[in-house]
Order: structure tokens, then C-alpha cells, then sequence
């Protein structure tokens, strides 16, 4: 049977044009040859990031970070407002280097089949699963200390959609490669062991108004859902997900996701019980 | 109340339709640089501009405006007086095109030090920052730092001659004359392309193999303790 194409693959794949079309716009634009009417920002202007690591410069000095804008601030807050409500919808929906690994994956799960995304064992994967947030506090750490975007020499999304310029640092291009590689193993691979972004976006799942919701009531108990996961959450033992990996796929749920019992798997406020009331 | 997949399709697009509308319109949103500089919060200076925040973007004419220097004499300052457009050249371009002197670099925080002299304004160069002989002797005759100031930077003063500093009659005169412009950046690569030999290469590097072709020259003198400028003199002899 087909699939029905899903609405996020649409939503990721409109964003991943838009910013690879800023990012070249960018460049023609250097050379006054700009596309009317597309944005000439750079990519680290329409960078949320940029935003989180240029805070610590802009309260004590009321300056940005090198080559960081207003823009990114202003997305930074938007992206932060979106994940008090819905946890790291960014990620799941928007980031285009999310979008590219997913890309990047499709070729290992034809490959690997049923061991996709299975290769680590847990007892260490679980550990490896906080790699992210000494990135994150390394980052902000040294970008305080310096004044200087230092994460863009060994960012991989910014390779990606820079890479013809020449500005990309040789340490960025091989991350690139890296996690191309192991995207044919692994979902995801970047966001889960070293994305800094998405290591503090994961902490708003334990706060977030709309968390992932299991009706152990109506669930059969099949286990779709943790072998859907492409953060290999193991959501059937859960009733509540408030996992920090969580990225808001929707993967799991039911009806827009695999879950194939109705109103078993939702992202909601509130009991299962209220709304049979 | 639950979250389907199409009201989260719709959420993230409509906070960014909102956040950044509102933003155009209030004046907030920024996707460039204001090339200005910011300005001493605090002290007698409070409310100028501070030559620290000078960035390489920043055009000469982005520092006239600020620190209201003349663009003839910021360019004099760093060995440019032939240029169609002074007002155009980006603080960047003299990192680009002179970089290292007798290991010591030409650069952005070169110019952060002229600024800050010439209107003796306190400021902490770098270690490796070059101040150039001409701005020195600009600073000597109209800068406002005191000379007891002055001479705390002596060590740091390399020689500079004048240059035809034109990044658009460089491409051109490339173009034309098919010879390359040796600059900070010009890899071994380049050269190789350019016409050098590898043999030439080497005697240029007084018998030290070549770097790897993607590697820079300057970086390359840097790792193994050459002058700079003294292979950029034999290279150009060779390509004239």
C-alpha cells in the first residue's frame, strides 16, 4: 500500500528551499546579482542559534556576536514561545539540516532495513544522548569568551548550505561528511548526540503545555510507536513522553502518525479520561 | 484540547509570519550589520563610538561616519592613496591584501589601534597587531594621543609602502594580464595554477617543500617561521 504523504515532510521540505534559496541569494548578492524579492540575509542572520550564543554579549555589552543580527534573536524568542507549547517543534518541522539527515536516512533504512537506527545499544546510547548538552554549554562558554561565532567551524548545517563560498572551515566540511555517514546508520544522528540548539530545545519536552499523551487504555500495546520513533524514545512504556529527544514528529500518533489505534497516541493537555467524560 | 499535525503545520509558520512582521514594523528586525560601532556605556566617553567594535565589514566610509576620521587619511593610514573609491574599501581588505610584516599582522585590529590613537581613546591591541609606518606618522603629526602614548606602540610599527589597493582592477588586470595578485590568502594551489613550478617553489621557500595546495602561503611561512613578506617579495619576482 502507499503511503499518504505527510503534511511535516511537506512543511520540512518548503523550509529547506527557502533557506538553501537565502543561502545562495546570499551569495549572488555579494556579487550584485541577487534574486529580486528573496531575502539577501546570510544564513547566520536567519539562525536561531545565533541568538542563544550572542546573549551572554548583548546583556553585558549590548552588542551581538560577530556576523549575528537582530533577525536572529527575534527567531530565537519565536522558536523559544513555539516550545513552551509544543516542545522542540522546530526541530521536527523546520531545521533543514534535521530535513537533510531524514533525507540522508531514507537510503539507510533501504540499506539496513529493520536495523536501521538499532546499532547502538541502549546502555550507552542513553549516556551518549547528553554528548549535546556539553556541546551547548561549550559553545555559549566560548562564544561569551570570544566574541567570535566559533560553532560555525565545525557546523555541519552551515557547510551544507555554504559550502560553494570558500568561507567554510575544512573542520565543518568533514562534520558534514561524518554525519552524512552516519545518517545511513543512525536517525538523526547530529541532533541526537551533538546539536546544541536541539539539546536546549529538548528541554522544553519537560515543560511543554502539549506533551505526547498514551492512553494505556485503548493502547494494544504493539510497540509501533518505539520502533517509529526516530529518536528511539520507547514511548509504549510511557504514559506521559517528556523525553528530552523528543523533536515533535508526530511519527508516533494516531492518526497522523503510525499509531494504528484512534485517540491512543496525542499530543494533548489534559487526561484521556476528561475527553470520554 | 489536543495538537494535530495540521495545527502544528500551522503554528511555527504563523509565530514566524507574526514575530517577524512585527518586528519589520516596530524597525526591530535586522539581517545585517548597522556598521556602527557601539558606543562606551559608562566613564567620560560614554555615548562615543568605541574603536574595539570595529569590524572588518565595516567600510572606510562606515568609520568616517562614526569617528568622522577623513577616508583619505584612514586609507594614507594604511598605505592607499591610488583607489577610484576609498570610501568603499572594507577594513577587511588590508588583513586580505597585507596581512603579516616581519610577523606581525596588518589587520583589523591594526586599524581598531589607528582609530583609538588618533582620537586617543583607550584600547588593548592584540598581541601580533602591526601598526603600519604611515599611520604612525599620520598619528605623530594629527592624532590626538600624546607622544609618551604614542611611543608605548613603537615595537609593534612595520614598514608599509604605498599599494594599489582595487579588488576590481585586481580581476581585471588578472584577467588581462593572466598574473596573480599574491595576497594573505593565496594558497599553493593558486600559485601552482598561476605558473610556478613546484622546483620554483621551493627555492622560493629557500629549500622547504611546498604546503599542501589548499593550504595558504602566509600560513604556511607562519608554521615554519618564514617572513612572510620576504617569500611574497621572491614569488613576485618570478611571476613579473
Amino acid at each position: 500500500m502507499k503511503k499518504k504523504p505527510r503534511i511535516r515532510t511537506t512543511v520540512q521540505i518548503l523550509f529547506f528551499m527557502l533557506i538553501a534559496l537565502i543561502a545562495v541569494n546570499h551569495t549572488l548578492a555579494e556579487s550584485g546579482r541577487g534574486i529580486p524579492f528573496v531575502a539577501e540575509a546570510s544564513l547566520h542572520a536567519v539562525c536561531p542559534f545565533g541568538g542563544v550564543v550572542s546573549l551572554y554579549q548583548l546583556i553585558t555589552t549590548g552588542t551581538f556576536v560577530k556576523k549575528v543580527h537582530e533577525s536572529s534573536l527575534v527567531l530565537m524568542i519565536i522558536v523559544f514561545v513555539s516550545a513552551v507549547l509544543m516542545g522542540p517543534l522546530f526541530c521536527g518541522w523546520i531545521c533543514p539540516f534535521g530535513t537533510f539527515q531524514e533525507f540522508m536516512s531514507r537510503i539507510g533504512k533501504k540499506i539496513f532495513k529493520k536495523k536501521f537506527n538499532r546499532f547502538i545499544p541502549y546502555k550507552y546510547d542513553r549516556y551518549l544522548r547528553f554528548l549535546r548538552y556539553i556541546v551547548l554549554i561549550r559553545i555559549i562558554q566560548m562564544t561569551a569568551r570570544s566574541g567570535v561565532l566559533l560553532f560555525a567551524k565545525v557546523d555541519p548545517y552551515y557547510a551544507l548550505f555554504q559550502f560553494w563560498t570558500g568561507e567554510v572551515a575544512i573542520s565543518a566540511i568533514i562534520m558534514l561528511v561524518v554525519v552524512m555517514i552516519a545518517s545511513l546508520f543512525v536517525e538523526r544522528p547530529f541532533c541526537k548526540y551533538f546539536c546544541p540548539f536541539g539539546a536546549l530545545l529538548g528541554l522544553f519536552n519537560l515543560i511543554r503545555i502539549f506533551p505526547l499523551k498514551r492512553n494505556p487504555k485503548t493502547c494494544i500495546s504493539c510497540a509501533k510507536c518505539d520502533r517509529t520513533c526516530p529518536m528511539n524514545i520507547p514511548v509504549s512504556s510511557l504514559e506521559t513522553v517528556r523525553n528530552h529527544q523528543c523533536i515533535s514528529c508526530y511519527q508516533c500518533t494516531s492518526g497522523d502518525g503510525d499509531c494504528p489505534v484512534p485517540h491512543t497516541l496525542e499530543f494533548k493537555t489534559g487526561s484521556f479520561e476528561e475527553l470520554e467524560k | 484540547m489536543i495538537v494535530d499535525a495540521k495545527k502544528a503545520a500551522l503554528i511555527l509558520p504563523l509565530f514566524f509570519l507574526l514575530g517577524i512582521g512585527y518586528t519589520m514594523i516596530t524597525g526591530y528586525w535586522r539581517t545585517d550589520s548597522s556598521k556602527q560601532p557601539s558606543r562606551y556605556s559608562e566613564g567620560e566617553l560614554a555615548g562615543e563610538y568605541n574603536p574595539a567594535d570595529i569590524r572588518g565589514s565595516y567600510s572606510l566610509a562606515d568609520l568616517e561616519a562614526s569617528f568622522v576620521i577623513p577616508v583619505e587619511t584612514l586609507a594614507k593610514a594604511f598605505g592607499v592613496e591610488d583607489h577610484n573609491d576609498l570610501s568603499a574599501i572594507k577594513v577587511k581588505e588590508f588583513e586580505e591584501s597585507i596581512g603579516d610584516i616581519d610577523g606581525k599582522e596588518v589587520g583589523t585590529d591594526s586599524m581598531r589601534l589607528f582609530v583609538a590613537l588618533y582620537l586617543n581613546r583607550p584600547y588593548t591591541p592584540e598581541e601580533g597587531t602591526a601598526l603600519p609606518q604611515p599611520a604612525y606618522n599620520i598619528l605623530k603629526k594629527e592624532g590626538a594621543a600624546p607622544a609618551a602614548q604614542l611611543a608605548l606602540f613603537e615595537n609593534r610599527l612595520v614598514p608599509l609602502d604605498t599599494f594599489i589597493l582595487n579588488e576590481v582592477d585586481i580581476h581585471e588586470d588578472e584577467e588581462e594580464s593572466g598574473l596573480l595578485e599574491i595576497k594573505g590568502k593565496t594558497t599553493f594551489g593558486e600559485l601552482l595554477e598561476s605558473g610556478i613550478s613546484e622546483d620554483q617553489l621551493v627555492d622560493v621557500l629557500g629549500g622547504l617543500p611546498m604546503g599542501a595546495t589548499a593550504l595558504s602561503v602566509r600560513d604556511y611561512c607562519k608554521e615554519q617561521g618564514l617572513e612572510f613578506s620576504a617569500v611574497k617579495a621572491k614569488l613576485l619576482e618570478y611571476l613579473d
